[in-house]
């Protein structure tokens, strides 16, 4: 009978002794590699082991995508000039000898001599320089990035190692977010035309301390030592970034011995503090993020300022904050964080809510009862935690909120009237979020009159505020640029139409075997890492 | 069999076509504005214009759907909007990572959950029975994703006996092994308790045939009976679930993906979807709708060749 089974066709016999073979086998893999742990993933000290929030996509300094790509050109390019590690934001020479503002619009500048580019591509050169800056100043490469250079009027070449840059218009933001920022990265001419001035995540070549060894998409970014680098010996032989776009699996992922450095969430902050991973450190700067409860004044009900100003009288900041950032964060006095131009001590209107004094400034308005509005937000955690507490905040004053959250693609157009038309004015409340570079230019520039129904949802328009804004641009005296913004800001809030949230936190969390370098936001500077 | 196989192979076609079609519009349905998301805030509408006629979306629907369909008959899956390579690299790159994932998940659960359901339909209503009843259901029960942070903080937090994060070194079998034990056991466990409990109802079933009667007439062991003729029969429904769980788990990975930062299938669409990347989205939906068919298909064609009565009936 057996042998009549094994010749029938299809026909594969499950013996007692084939299951315990399979058993067998795949209990020894299992045995195997929990009797060996950790053999193939053990920390190596000449390996640096750095989280990114999500993969990189574009190294190309005209098109990068997220700060992401900014940490590795850090590591692998030169810019003139570059933040420096601290908590205040300064920049340093970098790729510069020397940078002299001779006049409001000409910077000169020396290239330090010797600096060479990988792969037989040469030394660094003003025309390098020249062709970096031009490149992205061109509307024709289509650069994301044209506005940063687009008061640049040419970059002129004295010598091989002298330039100077030359401004059609005084631009106070170059210092502070062009020069330093990615716009300011050098690439070399004669390896772009190489490949026909494009690339995305496989650089032609490199001039850093590291340079790019491979890049697995969604898995690793690794970095080696440049042979071609001949300024000091980089501490780490390898450093390896890993994309990782959930803050809680990274903090898992750092618990666990897998990464050296990462952010971590607001929420988990505490925690870190009072139980501490072993051999670690945690840190907490303050962000450049601003968050901020958005009031539509375009529309019907909330078009009445009485109506917004009740609102902004109704919020506790300090609720909010508690909730959505275990109180971790501190009440933002308007758009720009502390540490910049233009930040301001105060806001007109306290933190605490006064709900008294919105229902008299609604019942003014035609709403002794009080009334109904809706909240947009996005479907964010934190983001929802704010709007429940608001929607409890606005409770006390009478007004009913009703609360929709929307996915991000669907979020990020709700206010933009190419997609939504006229049901952009549909929108009452609205809670967002921005990031910005650390020129309050770029925090401003989102709420000029130009950008109702692009950027600036809350339709907030003000002939005074615009002409603020294009003032401060081409004001050089910091001290007179402060005061502007500060003006600037304070329109914001009488207008009604924004209640300032806060500018979060930035908590991160780093192994003791290391000395860390971030900038005053916590983002590494990962080429000034070193060991302890 | 080859009648069979055509007309299955038919099916197979007209499913791909009809559910990239629905997953196509239903992409274009979602609101949200690509362009916006891709190029940033700063973009002119300069580049948007010019992206939009890049990405062909300034033609009609229909217009779109039928030239990613030519394209794809080409071999041509679109180019990613963001890294610009091609999305079938893109796509095959990251494969193998939801593949062998896949593949381990549904093989431990198979080698754990198949036995299990046999032992129960042998030794019915004995307390091992009612112990694996109830370890079944429990299994079922439990999300994947507690199952995968439970697991991550004990065997990689407490006990630091395996990785938590990552996919492990190319080339290096062991870590990239190392690198797979625990998302497999999150993705594989609920599967264990199904296939317990299919296995289990089928077992019954088929102990109870006339030709299992005959067979412990003629004085056959239990043990031939049991592996040799009944689980034969018993197994068939089991083959026809793994094929569609398979399937199934090409989407449901996504979570072990994002929880253990691994790179995959699941991972990339659903970035692709949350950045509007149409391309990468539409080439990675219909390679994974094209593998769900033919992991099903397989499934039924083994079913077929087992069972002669499954081949009759299409």
């Amino acid at each position: 009978m057996s042998k009549s089974k094994k010749t029938e066709p299809g026909y594969q016999q499950i013996t007692r002794r084939r299951f315990v073979q399979l058993s067998t086998a795949t209990t020894a893999i299992l045995m195997g590699e929990a009797a060996f742990p950790r053999t193939s993933w053990s920390a190596d000290r000449n390996i640096l082991r750095i989280r990114l929030y999500s993969d990189i996509l574009n190294l190309d300094p005209a098109f990068i995508k997220s700060k992401n790509e900014d940490i590795v050109n850090g590591c692998t390019q030169n810019k003139l000039i570059a933040f420096k590690p601290g908590n205040k934001w300064e920049w340093g020479l970098q790729a510069a000898e020397y940078m002299k503002q001779v006049s409001p619009t000409r910077i000169e500048f020396k290239l330090k001599e010797g600096i060479m580019f990988s792969g037989g591509f040469g030394e660094m050169t003003t025309e390098d320089v020249k062709y970096s800056y031009e490149r992205i100043a061109d509307p024709k490469t289509k650069s994301p990035y044209v506005s940063d250079w687009s008061l640049m009027e040419k970059i002129e070449i004295i010598d091989k190692y002298k330039g100077a840059i030359v401004l059609s218009k005084p631009f106070a933001p170059l210092w502070m977010t062009s020069l330093p920022g990615s716009s300011g990265t050098i690439v070399s001419k004669k390896a772009m035309m190489s490949v026909g001035e494009k690339f995305t995540t496989a650089p032609p070549t490199f001039s850093g301390p590291y340079m790019i060894k491979e890049w697995k998409a969604k898995q690793v970014t690794v970095l080696v030592q440049n042979p071609a680098w001949t300024g000091p010996k980089p501490e780490f032989k390898e450093i390896q970034f890993y994309p990782i776009d959930d803050e809680k699996t990274a903090e898992i992922g750092f618990e666990a011995g897998d990464l050296d450095f990462t952010r971590i969430s607001v929420s988990s902050y505490e925690m870190f503090k009072t139980n501490p991973v072993e051999n670690s450190n945690v840190v907490n700067k303050p962000s450049l993020y601003y968050s901020w409860l958005g009031i539509n004044a375009e529309n019907p009900v909330t078009k009445d300022i009485r109506v917004r100003k009740a609102v902004q009288m109704a919020v506790d900041i300090n609720d909010v904050l508690e909730a959505a950032y275990f109180g971790m964060a501190k009440p933002a006095t308007g758009i720009i964080p502390p540490g910049l131009i233009g930040h301001r001590e105060k806001t007109i209107n306290p933190p605490k809510a006064n709900p008294a004094g919105a229902k008299k400034l609604l019942a003014e308005a035609g709403y002794p009862d009080g009334l109904d509005l809706t909240l947009d937000c996005l479907n964010k955690t934190t983001i929802i935690t704010q709007a429940q507490v608001i929607q409890s905040s606005l409770a006390e004053a009478g007004i009913r909120l009703k609360v929709n959250v929307h996915e991000s693609g669907q979020f990020w157009v709700l206010g933009s009237e190419k997609e939504m038309k006229e049901k952009v004015k549909n929108i009452q409340l609205i809670t967002n979020r921005f990031s910005s570079q650390p020129d309050p230019y770029w925090y401003t520039m989102w709420f000029v009159t130009e950008q109702v129904g692009v950027w600036n949802w809350e339709r907030f328009s003000n002939a005074e505020f615009d002409k603020l804004h294009a003032e401060a641009a081409i004001e050089v005296d910091p001290a007179k640029r402060d005061k502007m913004y500060q003006r600037m800001q304070d329109l914001m809030e009488e207008s009604g139409c924004y209640r300032f949230i806060t500018h979060e936190s930035a908590p991160t969390i780093y192994r003791n075997s290391i000395i860390p370098a971030m900038d005053p936001e916590g983002v590494p500077i990962v080429r000034h890492f070193k060991k302890a | 069999m080859t009648y069979y196989l055509i007309k299955r192979l038919g099916v197979a076609a007209i499913t791909v076509v009809l559910a990239v079609s629905l997953l196509y519009g239903m992409i274009h349905a979602v609101p949200g504005d690509p362009l916006s998301v891709i190029l940033g805030p700063r973009a002119t509408p300069e580049m948007k214009a010019e992206l939009n006629k890049r990405m062909g979306l300034d033609k009609p629907f229909v217009i779109q759907l039928g030239t990613f369909f030519v394209n794809v008959l080409q071999g041509d899956l679109g180019i990613d909007v963001f890294s610009e390579k091609s999305v079938s690299e893109i796509f095959f790159g990251q494969l193998p990572f939801t593949v062998s994932l896949i593949f381990l998940a549904i093989g431990w659960s198979a080698l754990l959950g198949i036995p299990l359901g046999c032992y129960s339909a042998v030794r019915r209503n004995t307390l091992i029975d009612k112990l694996t009843g109830v370890f079944s259901v429990g299994t079922i029960a439990i999300p994947s994703f507690v199952v995968a942070l439970y697991s991550l903080l004990i065997f990689a937090v407490w006990l630091k006996w395996l990785p938590a994060i990552g996919a492990g070194k190319e080339g290096d079998f062991m870590d990239r092994l190392s690198h797979l034990l625990l998302p497999s056991f999150a993705v594989g466990l609920g599967w264990v308790g199904y296939l317990a409990r299919l296995v289990r109802a089928s077992m019954l079933e088929v102990l109870g045939e006339n030709h299992i009667r005959t067979a412990r007439a003629f004085g056959l062991k239990e043990s031939t009976i049991v592996l040799g003729y009944a689980l034969r029969l018993a197994i068939l429904p089991t083959v026809a679930l793994l094929g569609v769980g398979i399937g199934n788990m090409l989407s449901g990975a996504v979570f072990a993906e994002i929880v253990f930062a691994r790179p995959g299938v699941g991972k990339l669409i659903y970035d692709s979807v949350i950045t509007r990347n149409y391309p990468l989205v539409m080439g990675s939906v219909i390679m994974t709708t094209i593998l769900f068919v033919l992991f099903t298909t397989v499934a039924d064609l083994i079913s077929a060749f087992l069972d002669p009565r499954i081949r009759e009936n299409l």
